[in-house]
């Protein structure tokens, strides 16, 4: 007979998902592009990232005994501490020193997410807050792009010193601003692509190989862990708005298809501008966030002073999803109540 | 007779909850357990509920009427069996909390029975039968029988059939989508019943004068799509009634989205399907229209579905209306562990009962016990964890609503920001709770912000 009645309100059923399994479903998803850091960047690469994540969840961890949360263990086990080491791992130059990246990981955690109230209450996302505070107060040595371990050393260089036990290189949006500066001809910046495609140039740590980061951004999708809304948004709008600078002064402007897979254009369509938390809830405010940070990074590259301009494009549209949120409030299937 | 095969209906939204419908499926109808002791709510439908008829020592008859209400949306109870009125007490109702009941006890004089259901023999020839009846009459007995929707809501049939000249109705979809994981009942009835079923659309159809019948069926029930073409086939004049698979999907079953699904079209928000002139039977309400009309029965009996990992013998059972849950529990084998989710309905849409003395009623479709092992999984063992805005409840949300942002609304306490997120509109399919990867009981707090409105509401008369 029994002798303990559950009593919930319904469904009582429930899907296999919860927010730690999303998480490892976007760790899973970053496994090619950490792969191909690993490849490129070796010791690098492993250095950062683990300095990265381990800082968050420290973070993390002491932010909750400050809070005097009852279990600081708990927040951990959901994983989103991780995701965002990994994000902000992959968004540093690889040679960036390891207390540099403590302090952007600390950053990230502590000031961009917990203070906000953790996880779902952060308004801007953690790693690009992070990386943001980092090229701020470190602007050189957030600027400072390896060469691959794997490079072969005719590739045009800029900064090489034979004493000096690393290489540095201009990554390929380096040589594209060069080029709207009239500095150089674009034409060496879209020389990259191939390069930019498996990922043997400079840049940041997850953000050279274009390949690793669209069988991630592929993963994720069949996983269903992110929708196609927000990539499809950023990438087409920033295909456009490069199509169009292209097409005007070829020699000044590189090709739209180099923008898509230099810097950290898919990086950001995939992992970062897809963070669920930062985003919009509805599909219409999907598209409206992922063409504002297409554009916005379109403008960044083309108009603006930095050649690259993920982070800001990102932590800019973040700032403006309550808004759209508001705009874009669903009506019921029925229409709107005669009230 | 005509089968539609316009690709697969159905409605934008929705989750594909397991099946689990193997436990059942094949389990035919089987009469239900004797009883030692009835509650028959009083409120066994939407809209008033019913005065006792009948004082404490009276004698009652099978078919014998004990309740009884004046109200136009109203449905009159009656007694299933012969035996004696104990008293008229305060009963568990799943929805309603402790409401009235009359209890009834069987007559010691006479041997008990278990409740068999009526021979299909009666409805078989019933063809050149139904002409006869009048649409006045056929209102006036599903009236009196007491007939509600059987599919869950229970709003009283009559109501729904009688011809409303401000709201003419020109189509009747018959609902046996069954789309609530786990319950067979509907099924069944329409392997078993399928003449009766369709002797009830009929005499439905006269009613309350509509032109087309769409019997809906989802394409998970091959076997009861076939069996309902065979019968309809053989059946004279059944040229307006058209066959329909709909797309195996959650809420398929649900008025408003079966509605969509059938005829493309969406019911108003906070309307009735009657003002888009539709109106929605179940399958199970058409049979008993069947039995109240030309058998002139009551509702006193229902078939319902005992079910879950947790029991014994799952089946599908007659079952006398007032049987304690307790009772059919133990009568189908009792529980295999002593922590169970005893749910009465699906898993779903589903109200898990404290008081195994809870009643069933006449909208109990399923009595389904869940094992310790998914409740446990279902909440994550008690956890929620904090909304990570995913939009996965927008997705799913066949109405289109803002789930999370009405439930956080109301766990705020600011009812008027759930308002504005269309609160009233949602028809609580438990969608978005059921795939939240944060486990948050979004259903369950926008219930509560239902019920937070409606206590505003009555304070404040305008």
């Amino acid at each position: 007979m029994l002798s303990k009645i559950t009593v919930s309100p319904a469904p009582h059923i429930s899907e296999d998902h919860s927010t730690r399994s999303v998480m490892l479903d976007v760790i899973i998803g970053l496994a090619p592009p950490i792969l191909a850091a690993f490849y490129y960047f070796r010791f690098y690469a492993l250095i950062l990232i683990i300095t990265c994540v381990l800082a968050a969840v420290v973070t993390e961890y002491l932010c909750n005994l400050i809070r005097r949360t009852q279990n600081p263990l708990e927040s951990i086990g959901d994983l989103s501490a991780v995701v965002t080491g990994i994000i902000l791992a992959l968004s540093l130059p690889p040679r960036l020193p390891p207390w540099a990246a403590v302090i952007g990981s600390a950053f990230a955690i502590a000031i961009a997410k917990m203070v906000f109230g953790g996880l779902g209450s952060n308004i801007f996302n953690p790693a690009m807050a992070g990386r943001t505070f980092l090229t701020v107060c470190f602007g050189i040595l957030m600027t400072t792009w390896t060469v691959p371990a794997t490079i072969d050393t005719k590739m045009p260089i800029i900064s090489a010193e034979s004493k000096i036990d690393a290489r540095t290189q201009a990554t390929p949006l380096a040589w594209s601003k060069q080029a709207i500066k009239k500095q150089s001809p674009a034409s060496i910046a879209n020389e990259q692509l191939k390069v930019a495609f498996t990922g043997n140039t400079g840049g940041c740590l997850g953000e050279t190989s274009a390949v690793a980061l669209i069988i991630g951004g592929i993963y994720l999708l069949l996983r269903r862990t992110i929708t196609i809304h927000i990539p499809a948004a950023v990438l087409l709008s920033a295909f456009i708005l490069a199509a169009i600078a292209y097409l005007i002064n070829p020699s000044a402007y590189i090709s739209p298809v180099t923008h898509l897979t230099t810097g950290g254009m898919l990086l950001c369509a995939f992992f970062i501008a897809t963070d669920p938390v930062t985003a919009p809830l509805s599909t219409k405010g999907m598209w409206i966030f992922g063409i504002g940070i297409g554009s916005l990074i379109m403008l960044i590259r083309i108009v603006g002073e930095y050649p690259e301009g993920v982070m800001y494009a990102v932590l800019l549209m973040n700032a403006v999803t309550a808004l759209i949120d508001r705009l874009c409030r669903l009506t019921p299937a029925g229409g709107k109540p005669n009230v | 007779m005509k089968t539609m095969l316009i690709g697969k209906l159905t409605f934008p939204g929705g989750t594909h909850p397991p099946q689990r419908k193997d436990l059942t499926a094949d389990s035919p109808i089987q009469p239900g357990p004797v009883v030692k002791k009835l509650a028959v709510m009083l409120s066994q439908h939407t809209g008033a509920p019913c005065r006792p008829t009948v004082k404490p020592g009276s004698i009652v008859q099978p078919g014998q009427l004990i309740g009884d209400s004046d109200a136009f949306i109203s449905a009159p109870v009656h007694s299933p069996i012969d035996g004696r009125v104990k008293e008229v007490a305060l009963q568990s109702h799943p929805v309603l909390g402790r409401s009235p009941a009359v209890i009834i006890e069987p007559n010691p004089n006479i041997p008990p029975k278990r409740p068999r259901p009526k021979s299909q023999d009666l409805f078989r020839d019933a063809a050149e039968l139904l002409d006869k009846y009048s649409p006045e009459q056929i209102c006036l007995a599903v009236r009196k029988a007491g007939i509600v929707g059987m599919g869950g809501a229970g709003f009283p049939t009559r109501v729904k059939i009688e011809p409303n000249p401000r709201l003419p109705k020109h189509t009747m979809i018959v609902n046996g989508c069954e789309c609530e994981p786990y319950i067979t009942c509907d099924y069944r009835i329409m392997l078993e019943w399928t003449e009766q079923i369709i002797a009830g659309i009929i005499l439905a159809k006269k009613a309350s004068g509509c032109e087309r019948v769409f019997v809906a069926i989802e394409d998970n029930k091959p076997q009861a799509i076939e069996a309902v073409r065979v019968a309809l086939k053989n059946w004279p004049d059944t040229g307006y009634i058209h066959l329909v698979p709909v797309k195996t999907k959650y809420p398929q079953g649900s008025e408003r989205q079966l509605i969509k699904a059938v005829l493309n079209r969406n019911v108003p928000t906070g309307g009735i399907p009657p003002m888009i002139g539709v109106i929605v039977l179940n399958v199970a309400t058409c049979a008993a229209i069947a039995e109240a009309v030309i058998l002139s029965l009551p509702l006193t009996h229902r078939v319902l579905t005992v079910t879950g990992e947790a029991v014994a013998e799952p089946g599908n059972y007659y079952v006398t209306i007032g049987t304690p849950v307790g009772e059919l529990i133990e009568f189908c084998g009792g529980v295999t562990q002593k922590s169970a989710k005893v749910v009465l309905g699906g898993p779903m849409m589903g109200i898990a009962v404290a008081d195994l003395e809870t009643p069933i009623t006449k909208t109990t479709g399923a009595v389904t016990v869940l094992t310790k092992h998914q409740i446990g999984k279902a909440k994550f063992r008690g956890r929620q964890t904090p909304c990570i805005r995913c939009g996965r409840c927008l997705q799913a949300c066949p109405e289109h609503l803002n789930p999370t942002k009405i439930a956080h609304a109301v766990k705020n306490n600011r009812l008027d920001i759930a308002q504005d997120y269309f609160l009233s509109a949602c028809n609580e399919c438990g969608c978005c709770s059921y795939v939240c990867p944060a486990k948050i009981e979004l259903t369950g707090y926008i219930k509560t912000g239902k019920i937070f409105l409606a206590r505003q509401k009555k304070k404040m008369p305008e």
